[in-house]
């Protein structure tokens, strides 16, 4: 049997209902804190932990690598290649060092296993290009973080 | 037999036995730096130090054999103790290397102190350091690295038979270098780097190019003399990049000569021919082309021709039958003869060329082929217009200029450039098969990486050649 609520004309067109929503949604236009920014020209300030381009510590200009094939070993994806070589002033260098940015996974493992402090993950999040990245030594050897 | 017990395990041993070969049966294991199985024993690390009972003081694994009834403990207090103090002792002056250093990964001095050591170093002084000197084109040395174990001075004495090692200054400043800093002039020097427990004394050859972690090992056998010394290939990325000697106490015992360490160049030599060649009516040099090319052009030089087989004895005794059983049934009656060194045709002419290791004869299948009844070539034999060479790389190809000659197997294109077509077969690293060395002994290669370029078993190459090119 089917039962009849009678209700109020004011509960029949929601008038209350509306109200309080347009409440709500006035008070966020007009008083809540922006979640978005406004992204060329504002900028997110990220962690200095957090994990991006890859770039080769030098000192004095030069790099701290000495190929020993510790981040290529510890990398899950594979993406660093190296070749090791003899200069006079260093007795193991790499003569190169790729990085396939499309394998990368950016889990920072190498950094981690570096022993020479060598290969570090900038804040650089910007790496969108439109053909395959392979990055070389040439390119990673610009110092693009503080870390 | 009699019997000791080494950490509560009884263990059997033959006397004059010592106590490390007796653990290392019954699956305990005790760290060593300057003992080596090959060699003398010295005693002068003293990391192998164990307890025994009814002894007040430590005594050497190594230098002590085993006796009926002794009770021998590893793990103690005491024992541990030594280690850890031996460990840091040992890497007071060693630098930390490890991320240039080529034996980083099969390093004795790096497994000890991972499992024997403390991860703290107390030294704070700064280190001794070395100037190193040439050691010749095998060798390179860095004394920085050294431990003092003296294993590189007793091989030479034991085993190469030269004394060129030597030990100067005493104490801290001993130096491990060449007499007179000569270069190192044995041909067995690549052993010094295989003995070193550091990385003191490693292969120029191998130097920066790969990691040891990063290898691939294959167990087989050298084919560079008749003796057939048991080798361990080691590759990455189907590229070998090292040889090293293999434990056979009958045939090589630990050792490996120079020429047979690095014999394996060959394989990756951008001279190979790896693609099937011919001489065509018009080219006056090969040119490469496709198998059924090749194929033909081998069928029509050879069609009713009088052939002669040539099999280099470096070859396996598989294929030396599969060759003979396809001159028996495609060209009936065609002698087959094997060749390899022009001095040595017969294993009553193979002897020692050196009291230690190397053969006479420079192919690994001489006593083989004998066994399969194939006879020695003769260099003034004319008795046929088509010659068909099979040759593995290292069988010395003969002078054959009155004949048309096609090569089946491994060559250098200088040394073919007047042959009618070569089809590329496998080298000793991708195939299989079996040698017999100088003492009768059967040996087995295995497969190291996959065939090269275009290259092909021998087997395959005679099926499609005796199939004439049919569909089947």
């Amino acid at each position: 049997m089917l039962v009849k609520h009678k209700k109020s004309i004011w509960y029949e067109f929601y008038v209350i209902d509306i109200a309080k929503g347009l409440f709500i949604t006035m008070r966020n236009m007009l008083f809540a804190p922006n979640v978005t920014i406004e992204y060329p020209e504002v900028r997110r300030n990220y962690s200095d932990r957090f994990r991006g381009m890859h770039y080769i510590k030098s000192v004095n200009g030069v790099e701290n690598c000495t190929a020993c094939m510790l981040c290529p070993t510890v990398c899950p994806a594979e993406c660093i290649h190296i070749e090791a070589g003899e200069r006079p002033d260093k007795e193991k260098y790499p003569v190169k060092f790729e990085v396939d940015l499309l394998r990368c996974c950016f889990c920072g493992m190498c950094e981690e296993a570096c022993p020479k402090d060598a290969i570090k993950l900038s804040n650089i999040y910007e790496m969108s290009v439109s053909q395959r990245t392979v990055y070389d030594k040439s390119y990673l050897a610009e110092q693009r973080g503080n870390k | 037999m009699p019997k000791c017990i080494i950490d509560g395990r009884e263990a059997e041993f033959k006397p004059g036995e010592n106590i490390i070969e007796v653990a290392k049966r019954v699956g305990v294991e005790i760290p060593v730096f300057c003992y080596h199985p090959g060699l003398t024993v010295v005693a002068q690390c003293r990391m192998c130090a164990v307890e025994i009972e009814k002894n007040p003081k430590l005594q050497t694994a190594c230098s002590t054999p085993a006796a009926e009834g002794m009770v021998v403990h590893t793990t103690t207090p005491k024992v541990v103790q030594n280690q850890k103090a031996i460990m840091e002792f040992l890497l007071i002056n060693h630098p930390l290397d490890c991320p240039i250093c080529d034996k980083s990964g099969e390093c004795d001095l790096q497994d000890n102190s991972y499992k024997f050591g403390s991860p703290y170093s107390r030294y704070t002084e700064e280190r001794r350091t070395y100037l190193d000197l040439d050691m010749g084109p095998v060798i390179k040395k860095n004394m920085n690295r050294c431990i003092h174990c003296t294993r590189c001075i007793r091989f030479g004495d034991e085993i190469a038979g030269i004394h060129e090692m030597v030990a100067v200054k005493r104490g801290n400043w001993t130096e491990i270098t060449t007499l007179n800093s000569k270069e190192l002039t044995t041909e067995y020097a690549g052993n010094y780097a295989d003995i070193c427990p550091t990385g003191s004394l490693t292969l120029k050859d191998f130097r920066f190019k790969k990691r040891s972690w990063f290898l691939k090992k294959t167990a087989t056998v050298c084919e560079g003399c008749s003796r057939g010394c048991n080798i361990e290939v080691q590759e990455d990325g189907n590229t070998i990049y090292r040889c090293i000697a293999r434990e056979n106490l009958e045939v090589n015992k630990y050792w490996i000569c120079d020429e047979g360490r690095f014999n394996y160049h060959y394989v990756h030599d951008s001279a190979r021919v790896l693609e099937p060649a011919t001489k065509g009516a018009t080219a006056a040099s090969l040119t490469s082309t496709t198998w059924e090319q090749g194929l033909e052009v081998a069928r029509n030089v050879s069609a009713g021709k009088k052939v002669v087989f040539l099999v280099g004895s470096d070859l396996t005794l598989e294929e030396g039958q599969q060759i003979l059983d396809f001159a028996k049934s495609k060209y009936t009656s065609a002698p087959v003869y094997h060749f390899g060194t022009p001095t040595v045709k017969t294993t009553q002419e193979d002897g020692e060329a050196d009291p230690i290791l190397k053969m006479k004869s420079k192919t690994s299948n001489l006593n083989g082929m004998e066994k399969l009844g194939i006879k020695p070539f003769d260099p003034s034999f004319t008795g046929a217009e088509v010659a068909i060479v099979f040759r593995g790389g290292r069988a010395k190809l003969p002078e054959l200029k009155s004949m048309k000659r096609i090569g089946v197997g491994v060559f250098n294109l200088p040394q073919v450039e007047s042959y009618e077509a070569i089809l590329p077969s496998l080298s000793f690293v991708e195939k299989s098969g079996t040698i017999i060395n100088f003492q009768g002994k059967e040996q087995k290669l295995k497969p190291a990486i996959r065939p090269l370029g275009q290259s092909k078993a021998i087997a395959e190459i005679l099926m499609v050649w005796a199939n004439g090119g049919k569909k089947a």
